[in-house]
């Protein structure tokens, strides 16, 4: 049975495992602006990225976007993947493939939609200066309510459907049988769904959590020039300012973070499980 | 006979590969992989070069299409492989600098090159042919800057608060702006860092991208903009409303450049590449929808276009490259400026 891992394991560890060793390597190298890259051995890269104040805010800013992006897809994704989980009939295939729907258009189309949604010439605003509700186009774009519209609209359908297989799973009866003992909707859902829900309330939210920490289309195309989240910023540094060193130091900052965040979280939402 | 099916597919295998490696070693010997931008750029070297120049050659131009960032990116990236996956790459002069002293480029035999002798004297590089270039110019909206500008000095007017634009991918040239506003020059950008921040506080704008930026050009929300006199001409015909000037400063130059990367497959593919980029027609319809002026003596542009893209012979005079060294130098902190302090 083990060797049924062995053509997906090797497949890791060429093309996952042996590029981030190598990146690893790179993070301790020191960039020169002549010979781009000099072979050493320092945390240099790790101390500049956590001391400089810029690179805090971008990772704060992360943070606070991924944070707040996978609580708002919990908060709009559980109703809805309630609702398909308990729906019956053919319609249910029909509701899932329009709850995947976001997933068939590639990251930039649909940030291009959003472009031409929330740009000053764009459809909103073009309504608004129309109807004259407004006299000059509102600022939609390029700013962090953008860059969260944009990333909930990506990972929704993650959370819905993680969830909605766990909560298929939830007898109806354990409901109904707390409404039978009197319990009120959000009583029932408080104290039988939620609880039983939890292990993919965990799940979907590390998934989502860790694709928002790696946001980078959302954040460049609607957050603008002056957003910067850890992805963008990553890539600013091997791309535009050729510091391969440094940028290497900046991803794994931002992995690093991205696994010790997930792991605790999944472990104390773990504990309030098992209570 | 019976036919067996390991038999069949041994069959199927030799004649694949009897069909298939001629038509291999063919597309290995006619082929050229260019490395360029999209959009118009890629279109022209399409129309121009590929179709009407290559082709009747028998080389089959492949676009290997990017910004230029990423393709220094795989430029560098590539240096220590033996073949390259670009015969040809297209890059800014300033670009190009970096990826020569980077050992990433060869340096070319000019006597391979029929066109050679046509080049510009003042463009000619050991490592690079010229195929475009341009100006550094102001841009304005004459609706609304009715004092016509003199110079970058004149983005600080505070009567144009919250009216100038930049395009942020533009960093390295909108800082050099800034730095002559300073009393900077050519080789010390110093003088930006104040100059920058006193437009900060007076509302300048960043759009994401030139063609963000011609869009708020179009839409009145800005009014002025250090850039390229091309984009400029392109923008104009295309109906935004827009003069320049070349600032009095100084008149900095860019040219787009073409040369044949170390581990290029095919060196004979890429110098005839070249050699059709310095042809005087291809030349000419650079200039006729981009904007760019020729590199060649013996291109010659209809008197209308020439009009409105080529600079006075004062700015001609005047007109100088970029301090290449000092770039490359420098380049790491002008970006950390423009990102952590300006945009910050």
């Amino acid at each position: 049975m083990a060797a049924l891992v062995l053509p997906a394991g090797v497949l890791v560890l060429l093309l996952l495992v042996a590029p981030m060793l190598l990146l690893f390597r790179i993070s301790l190298n020191e960039f020169s602006p002549t010979q781009m890259m000099v072979e050493a051995t320092t945390a240099a890269n790790y101390f500049r990225a956590v001391q400089d104040p810029y690179y805090r805010q971008v990772l704060v800013t992360t943070l606070a976007v991924a944070t707040g992006s996978t609580l708002l897809t919990l908060g709009l994704g559980f109703p809805t993947a309630y609702w398909l989980a308990r729906m019956q009939g053919r319609w249910k295939s029909f509701a899932t493939i329009v709850v995947m729907f976001p997933l068939l258009v590639g990251n930039v189309v649909r940030a291009a939609g959003w472009l031409a949604l929330l740009g000053n010439g764009g459809a909103i605003n073009a309504a608004l200066l129309g109807l004259g509700v407004n006299a000059a186009p509102l600022p939609l774009l390029y700013n962090t309510g953008a860059v969260v519209a944009g990333i909930v609209a990506v990972v929704l359908p993650y959370m819905i459907l993680t969830l909605s297989a766990v909560i298929e799973g939830i007898p109806r009866q354990a409901e109904e049988a707390a409404s039978n003992l009197g319990a009120s909707p959000l009583t029932v859902f408080r104290r039988v769904v939620l609880p039983l829900a939890l292990p993919g309330v965990i799940a979907g939210s590390v998934l989502v959590f860790v694709l928002c920490m790696n946001t980078y289309a959302s954040a460049v195309l609607l957050g603008g020039p002056q957003f910067k989240m850890m992805a963008p910023a990553v890539y600013d540094q091997f791309v535009r300012g050729n510091n391969w060193p440094f940028g290497a130091a900046l991803a794994f900052i931002l992995l690093g973070f991205t696994l010790v965040l997930t792991v605790v979280g999944s472990a104390v939402l773990g504990r309030c499980y098992r209570r | 006979m019976i036919i067996s099916r390991r038999a069949t597919l041994g069959g199927a295998a030799i004649a694949a590969a009897s069909a298939g490696l001629p038509g291999l070693a063919r597309a290995q010997s006619k082929q050229v992989v260019v490395g360029t931008w999209g959009g118009d750029y890629g279109e022209l070297l399409r129309q121009n070069i590929d179709t009407p120049l290559m082709q009747p050659q028998g080389i089959e131009v492949l676009q290997d299409v990017a910004n230029a960032d990423p393709r220094k990116t795989k430029l560098l990236a590539e240096r220590q492989a033996r073949r390259g996956t670009m015969g040809v790459a297209c890059l800014s002069d300033t670009d190009m600098h970096m990826m020569s002293s980077q050992d990433a480029l060869d340096t070319l035999d000019m006597s391979r090159l029929k066109r050679a002798g046509s080049i510009l004297p003042a463009l000619r590089k050991p490592y690079a042919i010229p195929h475009i270039y341009s100006a550094l110019v102001l841009l304005y909206n004459p609706d609304k800057v009715t004092t016509a500008p003199t110079s970058f000095a004149d983005m600080w007017d505070p009567k144009y608060r919250g009216r100038v634009g930049f395009s942020d991918i533009l960093y390295s040239t909108n800082t050099f702006a800034a730095a002559m506003a300073g009393g900077g020059s050519f080789g010390d950008y110093t003088p930006a860092r104040n100059k920058l921040m006193e437009l900060r506080s007076l509302d300048a704008k960043i759009y994401p991208s030139n063609e963000a930026l011609a869009a708020a050009l179009k839409g009145e929300e800005v009014w002025m903009t250090p850039m390229w006199l091309a984009r400029g001409y392109m923008w104009q015909k295309a109906g935004i409303p827009l003069r320049h000037v070349v600032p009095k400063e100084g008149a900095y130059a860019i040219v787009f450049e073409a040369a044949v990367p170390r581990n290029s497959r095919n060196k004979d593919n890429a110098y005839a590449y070249l050699d059709a980029m310095l042809q005087p027609q291809a030349q000419t319809a650079f200039a006729d929808r981009m904007g760019y002026l020729p590199t060649v003596t013996d291109a010659s542009l209809p008197p209308e276009i020439a009009k409105q893209i080529s600079l006075s012979e004062a700015d001609q005079a005047q007109l100088k490259a970029p301090d290449y060294e000092y770039l490359q130098r420098s380049h790491g902190e002008i970006l950390d400026f423009w990102n952590k302090q300006f945009k910050g």
